[in-house]
């Protein structure tokens, strides 16, 4: 074989290649199906602060109702050690 | 329905006009995309493209060359574009296909080492249409894959038919000197 018969011999071989049956379906719906249209740099720009604004005002009103609300814990050792007097033999 | 009948359909609103043009040309497309790619799954992405591209630029359709000529442009034109972005994911494609090639034939009579060499050689003359240059392989393509005149070819490359048959003298030559040496010619 020559190398034209080769090169001809492989073009014959993928020009036999069908394509899917329903390929024309499929271009038809991607062309009927409505695309969505891309967002404009204003628009991005407009969605990205008013994201950041929920974000900010949540956090703001979170330590706004939690207010300081810190506690101090006195525990008085001293009542503990009472105890002592029911476990001293000497008192029984 | 004429072809101009079916564009205007189309412009003015009429969208299933548009299958019309679908029906009648995808075939075509999907085999110069072929000759570019050399893969069906690609081919028909490509075609996809084309048509959505021929869909939304219809209106720009001046009606001084067939519609046919105006539909091989954009294949071209994309085609091209596909190919020279998508070089190194192409390059792993092929390769599996290739492997996958070798040893899912069961079907093939061939021995295993056989196929492996004619595998070698269908990549070798694949890589060696992929070298060309554009207008090379555009003028290659549009006459082997779909045996289209040197004067149908010359008016989809808006060139004279003289660079034509330059272009496929000059593709024809290069692809002799890769590939000979590859089957020991």
């Amino acid at each position: 074989m020559k190398t034209d018969e080769y090169i001809d011999d492989l073009i014959n071989r993928e020009k036999q290649t069908e394509p899917n049956p329903f390929l024309s379906t499929v271009i038809m719906s991607s062309i009927e199906t409505p695309v969505a249209k891309k967002m404009t740099a204003w628009q991005s720009i407009a969605v990205a602060a008013s994201i950041s604004t929920v974000i900010f005002l949540g956090m703001q009103l979170g330590r706004f109702s939690a207010g300081d609300k810190s506690t101090a814990l006195n525990i008085n050792d001293s009542e503990i050690e009472n105890f002592i007097y029911y476990n001293d033999e000497t008192h029984e | 329905m004429t072809e101009t009948e079916i564009i205007h359909s189309i412009l003015s609103g009429n969208t299933s006009a548009f299958k019309l043009l679908v029906d009648k040309y995808h075939k075509m497309v999907f085999r110069t995309a072929m000759g570019f790619v050399h893969n069906k799954e690609d081919a028909e992405d490509l075609t996809q493209d084309v048509f959505i591209r021929i869909f939304q630029s219809l209106g720009n359709f001046r009606e001084q060359a067939a519609l046919s000529t105006w539909i091989y442009r954009i294949t071209v034109n994309l085609s091209l574009n596909y190919v020279n972005a998508n070089k190194i994911e192409r390059f792993f494609e092929l390769t599996e296909e290739k492997i996958l090639n070798i040893f899912n034939r069961r079907d093939d009579s061939r021995n295993p080492e056989q196929r492996m060499i004619d595998e070698e050689r269908d990549q070798a003359i694949r890589n060696a249409i992929d070298k060309l240059s554009d207008k090379q392989r555009t003028a290659f393509i549009l006459s082997k894959y779909e045996e289209l005149s040197q004067k149908e070819i010359a008016a989809v490359m808006q060139t004279t038919e003289g660079a034509v048959e330059q272009h496929l003298q000059r593709a024809k030559a290069s692809l002799q000197k890769k590939i000979s040496s590859l089957v020991g010619e």
